[in-house]
């Protein structure tokens, strides 16, 4: 390599030396990344011509026949193209410094891709070097805190995050469409965040309304990386990590327990001598400290005519809860050939996946167990049958081991995804496109669980195994098939059209089975003993008519016009197909001769109007059938029950919504300061909901679909980015602040308000309400005052002569002033929208290091804490948080403890099972997502083993101010469903991590 | 122009394969049956009267709450600390409209209610099929199971409730409450077409509805009514049963169905407990074991334990002590093993016994979530004491006749019978009489509140005259019916 430098140099001097007589010559030079990296695969044109390079391993290129009168262009996918004119020089050097928003960029789109000039709607694009830049297990996590509006709230290992834009509009499945190459899917578990090239997320109606029926939470497009013209390139990445959760809930050891169950009216002294007075932190045995690994390879290649990229990825992540975690294995392969006017291509993934899920035991979560067990029973017992210990009736109390339910027996899910597509593409005339795609999007997954026979404790035994089986497939085929015309009139009349018919055909079926087996515990496979078996289909086909046509004159007035005709098979006929449409303008301001020596190199102001719909509802639930799994024990055998099943709704119509957009985009100091400023106006119409039917009509399901709401949704998002260079050192900052407040404009007629949302708790009750002028599923419950001091002050509210409640009892605020406190007497108790969410963002280089840091957070929403009912709910005797113990402390009718602010224990069946603001928390967080800090090696003492390689140390979530006191204030959040909002039911943390990693590009 | 027509050939060829299967739009669910051609052969009947009984197992009722209710408001129970806070407000009347329990038994027993009038509604399709496809009896019969099911929840539902609202027909549309009278005339209406039509318990299957359960529930709503001539005639027709000679016969699962049993819930583990955490209310799949056994026993969950105001009920000698109740020195598992003190929890010394009627340690060492002991919900010894009720109360009744049915039941318990023949004494025999022998059968409370002597019978609970008769209408079905304006009295 040396060798090949020092020729280089004596060859320039030669060039130089040499008088300029040629009219042509040639021109040598590296193409490198700020910070002096080699940039393979440059792209070097000579504008105009189509005399061309691309560079090499070491960024180096070489190109003939240049007239000294040529511009060359410099371009580099994610980075600002440079032209230089070539004049005297031979030897061109170029630094290509990152583009945060290039105005050449291009930007994938809905049945295609747009300049970046030229975009009218509501776009956030995500490169492969900010996804690149921070080690993430699944893909959807590359878009948190990077794109205004969008939130990602990621789950157990293995589940898939999380994922809303621009806040609710919906109040059933509220996750966004995936489209993988054009393939639509439903979320993007299978895909390896290493082959991502880039991410479009789709936020108003101008860029959405061409998936119509489909779009209505917005649209995140995927496209995977392409072989790039030049050498093969071939690239290495592994991290390798860990991750834990480290907060705790403080809850009472085995002295506090004793002391609280003797209040409660059991000794257990006794009994916790039995077992030596241990002292079991039940939380600590459910937590583990994970560990994580990574391995990437991927081999890219590519000519005039055709690219190629194959990619490996072999993943395995530990959860923080024992016994629980992920792996993969995912492949890809991209392929693509033109001959001459035609191009064919595929683009074909495959990942095998196998997940050890969190388990739950009795409605339980694990961590409900962790809480409530008995701290003086020991984890193992080797004289019970299984090895654990768990409460007998002696105990008084059932919580179950949690360490036994996790670890006893096994729950492996494996599954199999296969998402690709082939198409053709063929130019009819010039510029004129025809293009068919079929796609595929496949799925597997085989849930297994085999618990077997145990007894830790009297309070819970099985006498016999179990094996339980869920077996499940599904397969969504598309085939589009698409004209599209590009042509530019006249120089200055750039129209661009298409129409597309795309087909959308799935189904799928499950399986489920299960059965004991009394004789062994060595078989965890079916037999045919008390077995269970079910299985469910279904079907479901839409058909959609799409089209568009974008026009702009000299890429300054900008207009574009699209439209869907769609049609569901979830719908009866009366309303089976729908149209959607939208209509879009942008001005390029910076483009006017009047700006030509203003600061701006971008200022664009565009606006949008559309709409899309949403067909997220349970198939045939416009028809009347039957429901048929009902068993009663007849002579001795199972009577088989069939019933009028789910109400029907033959008059059920598409969810719609208008979407209204306002965007300006800027950019000053050739673009070295950027922001974009939006504000959306969106209205939602018909959204379908499952409405409660009264529950005296017996309805099986209890619920009709119903078109039943009108909501507004509005907000305003804000992107600011900043980079700059000093030398050696560069940095950037990017910012982002988004809004969003819904607003339940009408219900239907008869209608005035919905209670719905979950349960979080037995014996607590649902507190999600529906009404006109409130958020959607706001917090509705009882107002808390304080508690009673005394039996006057009980008897002041209810008059004298009740018992039910008492002195020590929660004062809830008695509104109506009716003394009684029932159901009239609650009001709003919380909103579980924020005010706002933020992210910043910022990367700095300094020679060889990077770094990068990554804060977000929301402000002003609220929590509804359930665990926080185990912690203090105080209902019956369980171990609960050490708060208790300065719980009201009642004595002759007095309330000795008056500063007492927790009730007195299994007090009224108020105090606890009312929802009420005494379960809700202000979730206002703010967390470092991320911190990273890498170093390069590169250059020419390296060059013979590896052109470039990447250390670096990465952090997640080290750090996180709340005031919540639930483990997760970001987990509270998780919940795909609308009517769960704000509710944290107490699920899987998400842990801190460390992480150590190394890219190598050969 | 020759390649223009072939590219226009090629592209409707391609759009056409697209678009012209608008027909796949029209689906037809593939796991459901259409209620269009349905109810076309017997076992299609069948099946549509057998989902109605599933709600008697569910959750909401004897699967696991209804039991912890109404024992608990009776004072048959008192509360450990473990018992959920859910079913603890039932020992001191503390529940409101929010409560769990008194919504699933509320949505239960209009599930049932709901599908027995699947049934019905298609009475008109049942009595068209011709003869050789459901001979005429049977199409009676299963009407007459549809009628005995609407009325036994609804007799449930009007014990807790009062007024109510009536469906005679399916529908979506939330009814407005109907007065109680009416209430007991369609379950009076149902019960005597059900014993009408039903066929006799010695040829019916076991576990279905037959017209002696007919009669006998009849019975006891003309009884609750206070038509005592009227429930002496109806019990009076209910013939063919014996008392077991081994009282704990009734509560075993292997002598189900004996001669004593009139109407039993089923449960039977053996078909399958894979759903019993499922739905509280629905009776979806199978949940064919009651959690009866885990919660009340002593060695298991031991939520509940008897109160000192039933134990106390007991005269010295009476043999149903001994097979209601274990106490220290109680065998069990077959007699191989015996319970201690400890057994009870002898912190409080107040928990004297632990229940053994309906729980599985006759033959167990241990209690699980799985329990396939029927509830025996009418035995015919409920129906001797009825008739003594009857005898005594109605204006020409003979005290020694009511004496005698007492009599009856008192021998197999191994007691003498002195009542002097008075109508207040034999009253307060048959007090003292259905408190010890129909003990944790969920019968106690509505005998209190029909007697109206909650005051004497249950003092110091809680109970408050004017409020406690019944329960609040669950804020369930409040906020989804705005036919139901305001609740019941004081809630």
């Amino acid at each position: 390599m040396i060798m090949k430098l020092k020729f280089a140099i004596i060859a320039l001097v030669m060039i130089c030396t040499h008088d300029v007589m040629a009219q042509s010559k040639t021109i040598q030079g590296v193409v490198t990344d700020a910070a002096g990296v080699p940039l393979p695969g440059a792209g070097v044109n000579i504008l105009g011509s189509k005399n061309s390079a691309s560079t090499d391993f070491d960024g180096k290129y070489f190109l003939k026949d240049v007239k000294t009168t040529d511009k060359i262009t410099f371009s580099f996918v994610g980075t600002v193209s440079q032209t230089i004119t070539v004049g005297n020089q031979t030897s061109i050097n170029v630094k290509l410094v990152e583009s945060t928003q290039s105005l050449n960029e291009v930007v994938v789109v809905a049945y295609g891709t747009q300049k970046r000039a030229k975009v009218t709607g509501a776009i956030s694009v995500v490169g492969a070097k900010e996804i690149a830049s921070v080690p993430i297990i699944n893909a959807e996590s590359a878009l948190q805190g990077r794109a205004a509006g969008v939130t990602v709230i990621n789950g157990a290992p293995g589940s898939s995050p999380t994922v809303s834009i621009r806040g609710l509009s919906t109040m059933g499945n509220s996750s966004p469409l995936y489209v993988i190459d054009g393939v639509l899917t439903g979320n993007l578990s299978g895909l390896s965040p290493n082959d991502i090239e880039t991410i479009s997320v789709l936020k108003d109606a101008s860029t959405t309304a061409l998936y119509g029926s489909k779009a209505f939470n917005g649209v995140i497009i995927v496209t995977t990386k392409k072989g790039k013209k030049g050498a093969g390139v071939l690239t290495f990445n592994t991290y390798l990590g860990s991750q834990s959760v480290s907060k705790r809930f403080d809850v009472m050891n085995t002295q506090q327990y004793l002391q609280y169950a003797k209040d409660l009216g059991s000794d257990l002294t006794a009994r916790a001598a039995t077992f030596g007075n241990t002292n079991t932190n039940w939380q600590d045995q459910i937590f583990q400290t994970g560990l994580m690994q990574d391995y990437n390879l991927s081999f890219s290649n590519g000519t005039d005519t055709s690219s190629s990229r194959y990619s490996a990825e072999y993943l395995k992540q530990e959860g923080s809860i024992i016994n629980t975690g992920y792996e993969r294995y995912s492949f890809r392969a991209n392929n693509e050939q033109t001959i001459g006017k035609f191009t064919m291509g595929s683009n074909i993934g495959v990942s095998f996946n196998k997940t050890n899920p969190e388990r739950s035991a009795g409605g339980r979560t694990l961590l409900e167990h962790a809480i409530k067990m008995a701290p003086y029973l020991p984890i193992y017992n080797a004289d019970n049958l299984g090895g654990y210990q768990g409460p007998s009736a002696a105990d008084g109390q059932d919580a179950e081991n949690p360490v036994r339910v996790q670890n006893l027996g096994n729950q492996v899910i494996n599954g199999l995804s296969i998402i690709g597509n082939i198409y053709g593409e063929f130019e009819l005339y010039k510029g004129l496109k025809l293009r068919s795609q079929v796609s595929l999007d496949y799925y597997t997954r085989k849930d297994h669980t085999f618990v077997p026979s145990f007894r830790d404790g009297s309070a819970h035994s099985q006498g016999y195994s179990t094996t339980n089986e869920v077996n499940q497939f599904g397969q969504t085929t598309v085939f589009d098939n698409s004209l599209s015309y590009k042509t530019t009139i006249a120089e200055h009349h750039n129209i661009e059209a298409i129409g597309v018919v795309s087909k959308i055909s799935g189904k799928g079926q499950s399986i489920n089975a299960s059965s004991r087996y009394y004789i062994s515990n060595e078989i965890d496979q079916l037999r045919l003993q008390d077995a269970n078996l079910s299985s469910n289909t279904y079907e479901e086909n839409n058909l959609g008519y799409i089209a568009r046509i974008n026009y702009d004159y000299d890429e300054k007035y900008l207009v574009a016009v699209s439209g869907r005709r769609d049609a569901s098979s979830r719908f009866g006929a009366n309303n089976r197909w729908g149209n959607f449409y939208s209509v879009a303008l942008g001005w390029n301001i910076a483009k006017e001769s009047f700006m030509k020596n203003s600061i701006f190199s971008t200022l664009k102001l565009r606006a949008s109007n559309g709409t899309t719909g949403n067909d997220r509802i349970d198939n045939y639930r416009y028809s009347a059938s039957l429901a048929a799994n009902y068993i009663y024990p007849i002579a001795g055998a199972a009577a088989a029950g069939v019933t009028l099943g789910d109400a029907p709704n033959p008059d059920l119509k598409w969810e719609s919504k208008n979407d209204r957009n306002i965007g300006l985009d800027f950019g000053i100091l050739d673009e070295k300061f950027t922001g974009a400023i939006e504000y959306f106006n969106n209205k939602s119409s018909d959204i379908l909901f499952a409405v409660p039917l009264p529950a005296s009509v017996g309805s099986v399901g209890g619920n009709q679909i119903v078109n039943i709401a009108d909501v507004k949704t509005k907000g305003f998002e804000l992107s600011l980015g900043y980079n700059d260079r000093e030398g050696d050192f560069t940095w950037s900052a990017t910012a982002n602040l988004g809004t969003s407040k819904n607003e339940v404009v009408s219900l239907a007629p008869g209608i005035t308000s919905v209670l719905a949302g979950p349960v979080p708790r037995a014996g607590l009750e649902n507190f999600s309400r529906l009404e006109v002028g409130q958020p959607l599923f706001y917090f509705y419950g009882l107002q808390t005052n304080g508690i009673y001091k005394n039996q006057a002050e009980v008897d002041a509210v209810f008059g004298a002569g009740q018992t039910a409640i008492k002195p020590g009892d929660i004062r809830f605020v008695d509104r109506d002033n009716n003394k009684v406190i029932n159901s009239a007497d609650k009001t709003n108790i919380g909103n579980p929208y924020p005010d706002f969410t933020y992210g910043l963002n910022l990367t700095a280089g300094y020679k060889n290091f990077d770094f990068n840091c990554f804060i977000t957070g929301v402000q002003g929403n609220d929590i509804f804490n359930a665990p926080l009912f185990d912690l203090q709910g105080m209902q019956r005797l369980f171990n609960a948080s050490t708060d208790v113990i300065g719980r009201s402390i009642v004595a002759n009718g007095v309330v000795t403890n008056p500063s007492a602010t927790l009730p007195r224990a299994l007090g009224a069946n108020q105090n606890w099972a009312s929802a009420s603001d005494r379960y809700v928390e202000d979730g206002s967080y703010t967390r470092l997502k991320n911190i990273t800090v890498g170093y390069t090696l590169s250059g020419n003492s390296y060059n013979k083993y590896f052109s470039k390689m990447r250390l670096y140390l990465s952090a997640q979530n080290l750090i996180t101010l709340t005031k919540y006191s639930g483990l997760d204030p970001e987990v509270a959040r998780a919940d795909g469903n609308a009517n769960s909002a704000g509710i944290d039911l107490g699920r899987y943390p998400q842990p801190k991590s460390v992480i150590f990693g190394l890219d190598v590009t050969f | 122009m020759k390649k223009i027509k072939y590219i226009l050939i090629l592209l409707s060829g391609i759009f056409a394969i697209n678009s012209c299967d608008t027909k796949d739009l029209e689906l037809t669910n593939p796991n459901a049956l259409s209620p269009e051609t349905f109810f076309k052969t017997e076992a299609q009947v069948q099946s549509a009267v057998n989902a109605a009984y599933a709600n008697l197992q569910t959750r909401g009722l004897y699967g696991r709450h209804i039991f912890f209710a109404l024992d608990n408001m009776s004072q048959e129970n008192k509360g450990n600390p473990q018992l959920e806070g859910n079913k603890r407000p039932f020992l001191d009347f503390s529940f409101d409209a929010s409560s769990d329990i008194i919504q699933f038994y509320w949505e239960t027993c209009f599930l049932g209610i709901s599908k027995a009038n699947f049934v019905l509604d298609n009475e008109a399709k049942i009595k068209e099929l011709p003869t050789s496809v459901l001979s005429d009896v049977n199409k009676n019969k299963f009407l007459g199971e549809a009628h005995f099911l609407r009325a036994y929840y609804y007799f449930l539902l009007v014990n807790r409730f009062g007024d109510l609202p009536i469906y005679t027909k399916q529908t979506i549309e939330g009814n407005a409450r109907s007065p109680k009278a009416d209430v007991y005339k369609l379950i009076s209406d149902d019960f005597d077409f059900a014993s009408k039509n039903l066929l006799a318990i010695s040829v019916e299957q076991k576990g279905r509805a037959t017209k002696e359960a007919a009669l006998a529930y009849l019975g006891k709503v003309q009884l609750y009514l206070k038509k005592y001539d009227e429930a002496l005639v109806t019990l009076n027709k209910v013939t063919g049963f014996s008392l077991e000679t081994n009282f704990y016969n009734n509560f075993m699962d292997e002598t189900e169905h004996g001669p004593e049993s009139i109407f039993e819930i089923e449960y039977d583990e053996k078909i399958g407990v894979g759903d019993k955490w499922g739905s509280d209310i629905s009776g979806t799949g199978a949940a064919e074991a009651t959690f009866r056994g885990q919660e009340y026993g002593n060695l298991g969950w031991y939520n509940v334990y008897p109160s000192s105001n039933l134990l106390d009920e007991y005269e010295v000698g009476d043999k149903r002590f001994g097979d209601t109740f274990y106490v220290p020195g109680s065998k069990y598992n077959n007699g191989n093993s015996t319970m201690t003190a400890a057994n009870f929890g002898s912190s409080e010394g107040n928990r004297r016994a632990g229940w053994k009627k309906y729980q599985n340690y006759y033959k167990r060492t241990d209690e699980n979530q799985d329990s396939s002991i029927n509830f025996k919900v009418m035995r015919y010894s409920d129906v001797l004491l009825m008739k003594a009720e009857c005898e005594n109360q109605r204006p020409s009744g003979v005290q020694t006749v009511a004496i005698a049915y007492i009599k009856e039941v008192r021998d197999r318990a191994g007691l003498l019978t002195v009542i002097a023949p008075t109508k207040d004494a034999v009253f307060k025999a048959i007090i003292h009489e259905r408190k010890v022998e129909l003990a944790g059968e969920q019968v106690r409370f509505d005998d209190i509140m029909r007697w109206g002597n909650a005051a004497t019978e249950i003092p110091g609970s809680g109970f408050k005259v004017g409020k406690s008769e019944l329960w609040p209408i669950p804020n369930r079905e409040t906020s989804s019916n705005p036919n139901i304006k305001g609740n019941n009295p004081n809630w």
